[in-house]
């Protein structure tokens, strides 16, 4: 436990990491600041207009839709302008996970509810690339510098030590994710309260935030784990910033371009970036040329889609082999 | 005695893709007891900072057995960690910090009272200027902070690889006393240096390491007295006369342009003696005594002698080469 006190001391105390929260502080208060010279609170008279157009358009949507199964009906003959799907249930405005709706037609004012889920996703890109680089510093410059060497001399437990500056890097990013992510989403939601709309906020808006927000702290996580690992495996940070702009100039542009050369089936199914985007939305679509190249004509959906639970056995079993295979090399190394 | 720390045979080879197979420490002895202030001598790659990495469980040994305060180590050294203070060569701290805190942060990890923090910082001098940053520091600070980092424990044994390293003429006197007064309050030191007339001031006991292989060990009174060739410097009015009377009394003299030199002589009585009977009166008569730099140099075959220990990396020695393990066991173990 003291070991793990004097670690999270000495975290918070690194200059990069000061820096680094600086540097996410001032990106937050840049957003803050346009987000609210952008937006302001809607009159009655530009809500009850954008209320007119959301009924207008949902309106609209139910004709379409009444039209559609009339012509299937055969009651009705369709003209060159009808969009026809398969089922006209697709475009059943009852069906629809999301109707048009007054804050959609309301031009300059920060609805809360239509940007959260945006400005969660730039959150969680800053704060994976914080945690991988924190996590690839922390324990690359205690190498580097004989801060190890030092903390073995007190605790000879390379394993443990180790392990307790793992554990704290991910606890505190962890403790530091939750805090800037409740002091962002908060901050834009007063603004939707004082200076713009708020939007819908049910269950549902609450519940989908709350997952998008959990894999995006999953991925932060495992990022730190990874630049810590790598950083580890080489001895220095820059063995993991190195690892990283090799893995994207070598195999996700240079080997997606040979891919594509030798007409490769589904080269995404290769590339980290697909599972990645596939944790973190859910879902990754991709499309498939060699699906409909079969000579024969007519409609062929050449998609193919990633979940998310690939996804995250991809991550999780590259961050687990690369952290298993630090502190394995670690136990033996020749600290010298 | 107790042993404090045993070393036996310890082995280690690196194997870089640069340099190939290097054989840094080769079936390598070690024996410091209880309440010793033991010198620990070799030239540069002589292997005397894997040994203390090894014994510290930082490097890992390829053969041999370690002990540290009765546990074996690296095996049981969390057991003793706590009693054991050790610096190898020149740690570095995180220049941001100041000394305070990383002294700090050492004794929250380590969980010993953070009260010890101010102790340590007044008996390495630092006291003043505990709240720097330690990136503004000289050498001779740095290192002291790491003579702090090691008294921290309170430790019963200190272990410290060159801790006069960067050391102006004042700090090396002040490590000396601070060694001097940690051994009095009952602390077993194992100082490592290649400053040799530290050691010889400081250490009862040294052990000399060549090429990765024990070359002498003991008190150090008696390593020097093993390379006493009793030697004497001798000045008279008639030296060319002097040199034939002493010749005919059986003693080995050698003549230089201002003085002789009489070899293999105990008492120094004879030389007067033999002179003064025959009229020629001694007017200087110094015993030449060999002291640690000489003998280290002899030993580690870094001076112009043609004897050099044999080489550790497996190449054919040298003619003339002396087997120093039998010269350590015939002149230092007798």
């Amino acid at each position: 436990m003291n070991l793990v006190r004097a670690e999270l001391e000495r975290l918070a105390a690194r200059r990069f990491v000061q820096l680094m929260v600086l540097l996410l502080v001032v990106a937050f208060a840049v957003t803050v600041a346009t987000t609210l010279a952008g937006s302001h609170r809607p009159t009655p008279l530009e809500l009850s207009r954008a209320q007119a157009q959301a009924a207008d358009q949902v309106r609209d949507m139910e004709l379409a839709h009444d039209r559609c199964l009339r012509i299937k009906a055969g009651t009705v003959t369709p003209d060159e302008n009808d969009y026809l799907p398969r089922d006209c249930a697709q475009i059943d405005p009852a069906r629809m996970e999301k109707l048009p709706a007054a804050s959609d037609y309301l031009s300059g004012v920060f609805v809360f509810a239509n940007e959260a889920e945006p400005l969660l996703y730039f959150l969680i890109a800053f704060l994976a690339m914080f945690g991988f680089l924190v996590g690839a510093s922390y324990i690359g410059a205690d190498l580097n510098s004989g801060g190890v060497v030092n903390l073995l001399l007190w605790r000879p437990r390379r394993i443990a030590v180790l392990g307790a500056k793992l554990g704290t890097l991910l606890g505190g990013l962890l403790g530091l994710s939750a805090l800037a992510s409740v002091a962002y989403l908060g901050v834009f939601w007063l603004i939707g309260e004082v200076s713009g709309l708020t939007g819908r906020l049910g269950g549902e808006f609450w519940s989908s935030l709350g997952v998008v927000w959990a894999r995006g702290v999953v991925l932060v996580l495992l990022a730190a784990a990874i630049g810590f690992a790598v950083a580890t495996l080489g001895r220095h940070t820059s063995a993991a910033l190195g690892t990283v702009a090799a893995y994207l100039v070598v195999w996700e542009l240079g080997a997606r371009l040979v891919f594509q050369i030798l007409d490769v089936a589904r080269p995404e199914r290769f590339m980290l970036s697909s599972y990645l985007g596939a944790w973190l939305s859910g879902e990754a679509r991709f499309w498939d040329g060699s699906a409909c190249d079969d000579g024969v004509g007519g409609f062929c959906d050449g998609s193919y889609t990633l979940g998310w639970a690939p996804g995250l056995v991809v991550l999780l079993g590259l961050t687990g082999a690369l952290v298993v295979a630090a502190f394995a090399v670690f136990r033996r190394r020749d600290l010298i | 005695m107790s042993a404090v720390i045993e070393i036996a045979g310890l082995r280690k080879t690196f194997h870089t893709l640069r340099q190939g197979r290097r054989v840094a420490v080769d079936g390598f002895d070690l024996l410091v007891e209880s309440g010793q202030v033991h010198g620990f001598l070799g030239p540069n790659g002589s292997g005397k900072t894997t040994t203390l990495r090894a014994l510290l469980g930082l490097v890992r040994a390829d053969a041999g057995r370690m002990s540290v305060l009765g546990a074996d180590s690296p095996e049981r050294l969390s057991e003793v960690a706590g009693r054991v203070g050790a610096i190898v060569e020149s740690p570095q701290f995180f220049g941001n910090f100041t000394a305070h805190r990383t002294l700090r942060l050492l004794a929250l990890a380590g969980g010993v009272p953070t009260t010890r923090v101010d102790e340590v910082l007044e008996q390495v001098g630092l006291r003043d200027r505990g709240d720097e940053r330690v990136k503004g520091y000289s050498l001779g600070m740095k290192q002291r902070l790491a003579v702090a980092s090691a008294l921290l424990k309170d430790p019963q044994l200190l272990i410290l690889d060159e801790p006069a390293n960067g050391l102006d003429p004042a700090g090396i006197r002040e490590m000396r006393d601070l060694m001097r007064s940690l051994a009095a309050a009952g602390v077993t030191v194992l100082l490592s240096s290649h400053i040799l007339a530290e050691i010889q001031l400081i250490c009862d006991h040294v052990t000399i390491i060549s090429r990765g292989r024990r070359v002498a060990y003991g008190p150090v009174a008696e390593v020097l007295a093993g390379f006493d060739q009793h030697q004497w410097q001798v000045r008279v009015a008639e030296p060319e006369r002097a040199v034939e009377l002493l010749g005919r009394a059986g003693l080995a003299v050698t003549a230089y342009p201002e003085h002789l030199v009489v070899t293999g002589v105990v008492d120094p009585e004879l030389i007067s003696r033999t002179l003064g009977e025959q009229g020629l009166w001694v007017r200087e008569l110094v015993p030449l005594r060999p002291d640690l730099e000489s003998v280290f140099l002899e030993l580690t075959g870094d001076h112009p002698h043609p004897a050099l220990p044999r080489q550790v990396d497996g190449a054919p020695p040298r003619d003339g080469v002396i087997d120093l393990d039998v010269r350590e066991s015939r002149e230092v173990d007798a």
